[in-house]
């Protein structure tokens, strides 16, 4: 089967977010939680094997790899009814079961340890696939083992598959309440490093907006994990929909993101959801015609990410966007709705290239119902990312003045000689950020040669 | 009044016999001999019946006035005295008669000097006048007729003798049944009675009867203006020839009797050479002139008779033809039938044993009684005369605009002739669309088909409106309905193998032909719209229902979509992704079975393995005409078979155009794939190529060409995604839902197929924008090479660089040294050699093409923008969403390339 996408579930987060979505694969696919198709299901239109693969007539089985370094989060998965789901074999729990102490060096150490086994698991995954287009991570950046581990493991996909893609779902700390792990700022700091070098795509999944929008939006006042993680889980399904309802175009994920991403760093993506509703009040979304979707996709506060997307003053732009509209959609309304957004300039794109909003019809799956007749996932580049790793920079910088907790991560091999790391990774950072800024300026054209003539 | 009629007729009866023993017993005669004078002597009782119903009191009056006119006031009074007296004494029955008689005397006297004539004379030249005219019977005949008729009066009338007239053999029974034999008997002349009553009880023909009825129906109308005075003034010449000329009235008139029937008589003899009539010199001239109008009647039936002769015998003359000839010989038949009557009357009175004298029939009651037949004759003459040459629907063409004469026995006449004629076509009507069979021997009907024209081109070819012969009474929208109906029929048995019978063709085959009418006379019922409505809805639904679930139209409808049009993504994807290196060969080192091959293993990979085996047995691969220099990519294409019925709306052509619009998505595909693999190698490369710091502008430039093209194909694309596909598309599929019949469907898809096709910049408009855009498509790889060809060199110096690097760990190991100045110059003179070999080259190659991609899409959109089909305007509006293009257009191409 062609195309396939694997699954790495790594840390707390990556856990609990990759069991949100392959709830979410396994109702639109027709799949019951022990991995068999729904005798409903069988007359299928959906590609079930990109994400999954067959292991016999009826039962599919994820092309997941969960990894922890401690138990918590994978018992719960083992205890659930998707217990059965999993390949037994692909859930690895580090023998020593003690976590990586929300400590990055920690996490990035044991993953260099642990290589033999996880990649063990992971070439395994990879020859079951007949071409196997990219991994898909899912992690967060702030703790220890989804941002320790995950970095190693993504430097390594890149020595072990230099020409697959590897897409990341990055969940970004929460800056509006004081975090119970102080060195969130060095973790995020030295993963981003990494998901700059090592990524292809990196979707941004910002805990803070999340959060935020759970309360403005859905009007709970305290979201729990399952409600935020419903959240992230409804993205992620939503951007590969394309990939899973074959059609004429955004069949693969090259295709979907290579349009989103024009050079290789600048692949961090915002993303934006709407209708945003729980299953309690469905009923408040009154309008849904494709312009009400992409108009409200453009509205910053169905953002997912806390960085204000066009703030007065700035020249903070996109850089491209795709939105995916699922639902009974008159295509003949496509045009129209473009043509109102660029009318009524809804949308700053950048000075030094072409760059249109894509509109990509998907289908809906027919096993769920939703009450919303159309719904709209927005993939976006926006230079306002930058802020995001600004204020990440800003914190580090903190922290590292005063070399605060440092000695956590000198424990770790990887700092015992020294703290070169932290400057490397700094510095990458705030080329990034450079970059980024650089791209919302017409001279971007000519931004490496700058680069070339200033070396 | 149904027992009236006949003890009235009792009474005649037992008047007649007492009559007739009386007169057995003055002459002494017996049998038949006493016939004759029976005869007149009834005859002269019903003249005396009518003086006695001659107002007394008028005459009085008149009488009285002549009398003052002459001055005789006092013998005016006097004889009013006289009068009142003679009244009121009731010695005298017949006063008014007697009156009648002086009134006669007195008006004789003072005429003496011209004209001295006996009482003999009188007599003999009143009796015939009143035998003639017989005013009583005129009565008679107006109350008769109100029995007949019941209470409906007049227009009743009329129409009876329309209709029975013309449909004699049909509506015989409904006749017979309120036409009792007794009143046809009564209401003609008693003279007449005996030969015409034994004609009916011989034939038994009830439409003789009715013409008689038609003839006297008529005549009481006209009594008062034309027999009083017309046959009184005739009959009063010829009285007077009688005596002086050798032809008599009564030779005359048997003669005559020929004439009617075309056959030349004694006197009056036709010139068929000269197609005229040439009239004896001693024939009086007095007679001239209603012999002239007489035998206008005999030389029409010529006419007539001798189309029909002339016709009936013609077999290409067609069903139609023969169907004329018989109604025209119908009407002839009925006209003879009258002569025939006519005859036998003067049979009668030609009567050996009678003398001339009493001759009753006279050439001006002859006109008058052929009066109406004449009409008729002439309107079949005139018919004659425009049908001339005409078959089939022409000729009820023809027809049919005569039916439009106000004169409503002219209507009814035509009418009833039309019936007869349109009967074969709606037979073939019937048939063909019941059936779908053509009855059509004589190419009479106004479908037309070719025998010639195989199955797969049925549809299309096979039949075809035949112009002229479309009935007048049938618009053509209307004919190219029942065309689409009978078609549809035979596309159901010889294409589709459906035999199932319309529905109500049983009660429609067993309907009489009367039903023709329906179709002339659309104007006053909708029968036969409905007819076709529901006909033409019942097969044309059932054509579509066949197609849809017994031939899956629908289904392979979605499939081209998603195999020719691109429609399956994965499969696609798949697709290219195996041919690739195939397809990069030169297009005759491609050999069909390999590519089968290859297309098995995509469709059995993809989704499209759950697509039914009779899509997938269809689905092939074709290679197009190759041209030299060509490559896999021109040539290959995706075929999809298609058989049976539904070849009828996938065509050659359509297919022919499939493959274009295929070829051309096929081409835009490739470059989404490309230009996704150039992106992938650029971001793969930039992780191992950031050790040469030099290289990143060049990296740099290719990620913005790269971006640019990327969004081009990539709008391109959402413009074919929907503005050529999706548009189209939705269009198609409600047009194919709300679908009457089957060339709706071949129309909504051809329409979509044009539009998909301009949209694509298929057409002629486009050609130059299209070349255009194959030019940037080629650019696009002439990229590809490049960033190829740099990429490897670069990936090399990587390599040779890190081989260094190793070298010096490895003499460190070894326990040399490092590096020393000479392997350090001599590495450092070979970076040098390599960047200044590959950057300024590399550059100059990205800036070529840079620059030709640039005014190509500059020079692209501008003619996009300008393009007359407005459909097109949306690509440029994708392409150009944020005004990129449009700010750059003076600057003309890409300012980072200047500084370079």
């Amino acid at each position: 089967m062609p195309r396939e996408i694997i699954t790495l579930q790594l840390g707390q987060c990556g856990n609990q977010i990759g069991m949100e979505f392959w709830k979410q694969l396994c109702a639109e696919h027709g799949i019951s939680p022990e991995g068999i198709l729904e005798d409903f299901a069988t007359e299928g239109l959906d590609r079930k094997d990109v994400f999954f693969y067959q292991a016999d007539d009826e039962h599919y089985i994820p092309r997941s790899v969960l990894l922890d370094l401690e138990p918590r989060v994978i018992n719960t998965i083992m205890n659930s009814p998707y217990a059965n789901l999993y390949n037994p074999e692909n859930v690895y729990l580090s023998k020593h079961g003690g976590g990586a102490g929300n400590n990055w060096a920690s996490g990035y150490c044991q993953a260099e340890k642990l290589y033999d086994d996880i990649f063990d698991i992971i070439d395994r995954e990879a020859d079951g696939s007949d071409s196997l287009e990219g991994f898909v991570v899912c992690h967060s950046i702030a703790g220890g083992t989804g941002s320790g581990m995950g970095s190693y493991i993504l430097e390594r996909l890149n020595d072990r598959f230099p020409k697959k893609l590897i897409q990341t779902y990055s969940v970004f700390p929460n800056v509006d309440e004081i975090s119970d792990v102080v060195v969130q700022p060095y973790n995020s700091l030295l993963t981003l490093k990494r998901l700059t070098q090592n990524a292809d795509c990196v979707v941004v999944l910002d805990n803070t907006a999340l959060n935020r929008i759970a309360a403005d939006r859905l009007h709970i006042d305290t979201p729990t994990f399952a409600q935020v993680n419903q959240l992230v889980s409804t993205v992620m399904a939503t951007s590969t929909t394309t990939l899973r309802y074959p059609g004429y175009m955004n069949n693969d994920l090259i295709g979907l993101i290579a349009s989103l991403i024009p050079t290789p760093r600048l692949h961090f993506l915002m993303t934006g959801y709407t209708p945003l509703t729980t299953d309690s009040q469905v009923a408040n979304v009154r309008k849904t015609t494709v312009l009400d979707v992409m108009r409200r996709l453009l509205q910053p506060k169905n953002m997912m990410v806390s960085t204000p997307v066009q703030r007065q003053g700035n020249n903070h732009c996109y850089i491209s966007i795709l939105n995916i509209i699922q639902g009974e959609v008159d295509p003949t309304q496509v045009h129209k709705s473009l043509q109102r957004i660029r009318e009524r300039k809804l949308a700053q794109f950048i000075p030094w290239g072409p760059a249109s909003i894509q509109v990509a019809l998907s289908r809906k799956s027919p096993y769920v119902q939703t009450a919303h007749r159309v719904s709209g996932l927005m993939l976006a580049n926006h230079t306002n990312i930058s802020q995001l790793f600004d204020r990440i920079l800003n914190q580090y910088d903190k922290l590292i003045k005063r070399k605060a907790f440092i000695e956590q991560f000198m424990k770790e091999p990887i700092f015992k000689d020294s703290l070169e790391e932290f400057d490397n990774s700094r510095e990458s950072l705030q080329s990034l950020i450079d970059e980024y800024n650089a791209a919302t300026k017409p001279d971007y054209l000519t931004w490496g040669i700058q680069q070339a003539g200033a070396l | 009044m149904a027992s009236k009629p006949s003890s009235r007729s009792e009474e005649i009866q037992t008047l007649s016999e007492l009559l007739s023993r009386l007169c057995v017993k003055l002459t002494g005669l017996s049998g038949d001999a006493v016939i004759p004078h029976f005869q007149l002597a009834l005859n002269l009782l019903r003249s005396k019946q009518s003086i006695e119903d001659e107002d007394e009191f008028r005459i009085v009056e008149r009488l009285k006035k002549q009398l003052v006119r002459h001055g005789r006031e006092k013998d005016a009074a006097h004889f009013v005295d006289l009068h009142r007296k003679l009244q009121s004494q009731m010695l005298l029955r017949n006063r008014s008669a007697v009156l009648k008689l002086f009134q006669k005397l007195a008006s004789l006297e003072d005429k003496t000097q011209q004209n001295k004539v006996t009482s003999d004379a009188f007599f003999s030249q009143g009796l015939p006048s009143h035998l003639v005219s017989t005013p009583n019977s005129g009565i008679h005949v107006r109350g008769r007729l109100n029995v007949l008729t019941g209470d409906q009066g007049r227009d009743n009338t009329m129409s009876l003798t329309g209709g029975s007239s013309g449909i004699s053999s049909i509506r015989g029974k409904d006749l017979s049944s309120q036409d009792p034999t007794p009143v046809a008997q009564s209401f003609m002349p008693s003279h007449l009675v005996t030969p015409a009553l034994g004609l009916n009880q011989q034939t038994a023909s009830h439409a003789a009867r009715s013409r008689t009825i038609a003839i006297f129906g008529r005549k009481p109308e006209d009594k008062e203006n034309v027999y009083n005075f017309k046959t009184v003034s005739s009959s009063l010449a010829v009285a007077a020839d009688i005596s002086s000329n050798e032809i008599t009235q009564q030779s005359l008139l048997k003669d005559l009797v020929y004439v009617l029937q075309g056959v030349s008589g004694r006197w009056i003899k036709f010139d068929v050479v000269r197609n005229r009539m040439d009239l004896d010199a001693s024939i009086p001239k007095c007679y001239k002139q209603e012999i002239g109008k007489l035998s206008e009647s005999g030389w029409l039936y010529i006419k007539i008779k001798s189309y029909i002769d002339q016709h009936s015998t013609d077999k290409a003359f067609g069903l139609v033809g023969q169907s004329f000839c018989a109604a025209l010989h119908q009407e002839l038949t009925e006209y003879l039938r009258l002569i025939s009557v006519l005859e036998a009357q003067l049979e009668q009175e030609v009567d050996p044993g009678l003398q001339d004298s009493c001759s009753h029939i006279t050439l001006a009651q002859l006109l008058v009684w052929t009066y109406e037949p004449l009409q008729r004759l002439k309107w079949l003459g005139e018919l004659v005369d425009t049908c001339k040459g005409k078959k089939g629907g022409a000729l009820t063409s023809t027809i049919f605009s005569y039916t439009h004469h106000g004169d409503t026995s002219v209507k009814s006449l035509i009418t009833h002739l039309l019936t007869f004629v349109s009967q074969p076509i709606y037979a073939t009507l019937l048939r063909w669309m019941y059936d779908g069979e053509l009855d059509d021997a004589y190419h009479e009907f106004f479908v037309a088909s070719d025998p010639q024209v195989k199955n797969d081109q049925l549809w299309h070819d096979k039949y075809s409106l035949r112009k002229t012969m479309i009935p007048s009474f049938i618009t053509m929208d209307q004919a190219s309905r029942i065309l689409l109906t009978g078609k549809s029929i035979n596309f159901l048995r010889q294409v589709c193998e459906d035999r199932t019978p319309t529905k109500g063709r049983e009660v429609a085959m067993n309907l009489d032909l009367t039903q023709a009418s329906s179709m002339f006379s659309q104007d006053q019922n909708s029968d036969f719209q409905k007819m076709l409505d529901s006909v033409y809805e019942l097969t044309s639904q059932h054509l579509l229902d066949v197609l849809q679930t017994k031939y899956k139209f629908l289904e392979h409808l979605k499939a081209m979509r998603r195999y020719l049009l691109l429609g399956q993504g994965d499969f696609i994807r798949h697709l290219m992704d195996l041919l690739e290196e195939d397809l990069a060969k030169p297009a005759g080192n491609l050999y069909l079975h390999n590519l089968s091959g290859i297309l098995e293993i995509a469709i059995r990979a993809t989704n499209a393995q759950f697509d039914s085996s009779d899509i997938l047995r269809r689905l092939d691969v074709r290679l197009l005409d190759v041209s030299p220099g060509d490559t896999g990519w021109d040539v290959f294409s995706l075929e999809y078979r298609v058989d049976g019925p539904i070849r009828t709306v996938f065509t050659p052509e359509c297919k022919v155009m499939y493959l274009r619009v295929f070829n051309f998505m096929w081409r835009a595909k490739r470059m989404e794939y490309v230009l996704a693999q150039i992106w992938k190698n650029q971001m793969c490369s930039a992780r191992q190529l950031k050790t040469i710091p030099e290289l990143s502008p060049i990296l740099h430039t290719c990620h913005m060409i790269t971006s640019t093209m990327v969004h081009f194909i990539k709008q391109v694309q959402y413009y074919i995604n929907f503005e050529v596909l999706e548009c189209a598309w939705d269009e198609l599929l409600t047009k194919v839902y709300e679908a009457k019949d089957l060339d709706y469907i071949i129309a909504a898809h051809q329409v979509f197929l044009d539009t998909v096709l301009s949209r694509c910049l298929l057409n002629e408009k486009s050609r130059e924008i299209l070349q255009l855009l194959r030019t940037l498509f080629d650019l696009i790889i002439e990229f590809e090479t490049a960033q190829g060809v740099f990429f490897e060199a670069a990936t090399s110096e990587v390599f040779t660089r890190e081989a260094f690097d190793k070298s010096k760990k490895e003499r460190t190991r070894k326990g040399e040294w490092e590096t020393n100045d000479e392997i350090e110059r001599a590495e450092k003179s070979r970076r040098n050699s390599f960047l200044t070999a590959i950057i300024p080259s590399t550059r100059a190659k990205l800036q070529v093409v840079s620059s030709a991609y640039q005014d190509t899409v500059n020079r692209f959109l501008k003619m996009v923008a300008s393009h007359p089909d407005a459909s097109l305007r949306f690509l440029c509006f994708r392409l150009d969403f944020n005004e990129h293009y449009k700010v750059r257009e003076p600057r003309g191409r890409l300012s980072f390339m200047r500084a370079n």
